[in-house]
């Protein structure tokens, strides 16, 4: 093989690195834009939710509704948490590498919160306002128990 | 140091002169305790309290911009905040170490720096009636009229903010110890009296225009109402 060979192979291999690479990262970022718009869904909900929950006169309809697109979502999330995408790929995301160091107990906080936001959607099925209350307030107590341990803090 | 009497004040050394009022050292005195109180809150996972707190907060904020323009002489944002020519004349003498004249009241680097505290403060108070917090489950009083992306963005920038009014109260305590411990100046008992004692009697010091009762009942009351209508997301 010539010279000209060997550099065209050094060439075609470092490109192909490179492309595979990047593609990886995109993907990777991928998972994390998908993951963080579940999240912002949930939040925006959540959001909904407790307004009405604060208000003089809540609208039960938002309420049911709100509850019911957390529930929807709540049992996928750990399946938007494939292993390597989280704080050591060095990508834009919170999710700290304890998610995956101790997995079964970042599984077990996921199942909480499937749990209670399963709970919340029947209790405001039923439209007793003081019941809907006490059960968003558990949501939410397994919203932070999770995030204080596997999400890493801005603000 | 001289030691020659004066005419108001024989056989004591110096000249006791009048120079915070009451109502600017109340809001001074306010402002540390809520500041320390919401921060302590917010720390400690008690948000109801930090947001009643920062409300407060709001309340005196409002009360020193009104007391700015309607009450006594040295809290008047129109005669302390200075041109930059009066800051940079002022921020030589302290470089080179010369004898100021007796600062009655703001100089013309503290007067900014009341300025940017305040400014800041009110910034920070601002964005944080918006905050959504990451679970979507807290919220400032007026989060309701925004998006949950939009909350998030002002929980952002009340982060941001907090931080640069940290810098500022950093540089203002220390700015205290510098006079304290440089100029021999202390400022911090005239802050708790509202008397500073001059060294000298220099000139004829008048005691500062005192704000009026009507003056400090319009402020105090108006300050009151805008921050609790807020605090109810001016659902009132």
């Amino acid at each position: 093989m010539g010279r000209g060979w060997r550099s065209a192979i050094f060439t075609a291999t470092a490109v192909a690195v490179v492309v595979a690479a990047s593609a990886a990262t995109a993907d990777v970022l991928g998972v994390i834009q998908a993951r963080q718009g579940h999240f912002k869904e949930i939040g925006k909900a959540a959001k909904a939710l407790s307004e009405q929950l604060k208000s003089p006169t809540p609208a039960l309809p938002v309420v049911q509704a709100s509850a019911k697109q957390i529930d929807a979502l709540a049992p996928q999330l750990l399946t938007w948490f494939p292993a390597g995408s989280g704080l050591p790929t060095g990508l834009k995301t919170q999710a700290k590498a304890e998610i995956w160091t101790k997995l079964d107990e970042f599984k077990r906080d996921a199942a909480a919160f499937a749990d209670a936001a399963h709970k919340l959607d029947l209790v405001a099925a039923g439209g007793d306002f003081s019941a809907i209350r006490a059960q968003a307030q558990v949501m939410g107590q397994t919203c932070k128990t999770c995030h204080e341990a596997f999400r890493q803090r801005d603000d | 140091m001289t030691d020659g009497p004066t005419p108001r004040q024989p056989g004591r050394r110096g000249l006791i002169v009048k120079v915070w009022d009451a109502p600017t050292r109340w809001v001074h005195g306010l402002i540390i305790v809520l500041i320390a109180l919401a921060w302590w809150t917010e720390s400690h996972d008690q948000m109801d309290w930090h947001i009643r707190i920062g409300c407060a907060l709001l309340g005196v904020v409002l009360f020193r911009l009104a007391w700015g323009v309607l009450g006594g002489a040295n809290a008047r944002f129109a005669n302390f905040v200075r041109s930059p020519r009066a800051v940079l004349r002022y921020a030589i003498k302290l470089a080179t170490g010369a004898k100021a004249e007796a600062d009655l009241g703001h100089n013309p680097m503290g007067g900014w720096s009341v300025v940017a505290l305040l400014g800041v403060m009110a910034a920070e108070i601002g964005f944080g009636l918006f905050c959504v917090d990451v679970d979507g489950l807290e919220s400032g009083p007026l989060a309701d009229r925004v998006s949950f992306h939009a909350g998030r963005a002002a929980a952002h920038w009340h982060t941001v903010l907090f931080n640069i009014l940290l810098a500022l109260i950093a540089l203002h305590l220390c700015a205290i110890a510098f006079y304290g411990l440089v100029r021999r100046d202390n400022l911090i008992g005239p802050m708790l009296t509202g008397r500073k004692r001059l060294a000298t009697a220099e000139g004829d010091m008048q005691p500062p225009l005192r704000g009026s009762a009507v003056a400090l009942s319009i402020s105090a009351v108006a300050a009151a109402g805008l921050a609790v209508w807020a605090a109810y997301g001016f659902k009132l």
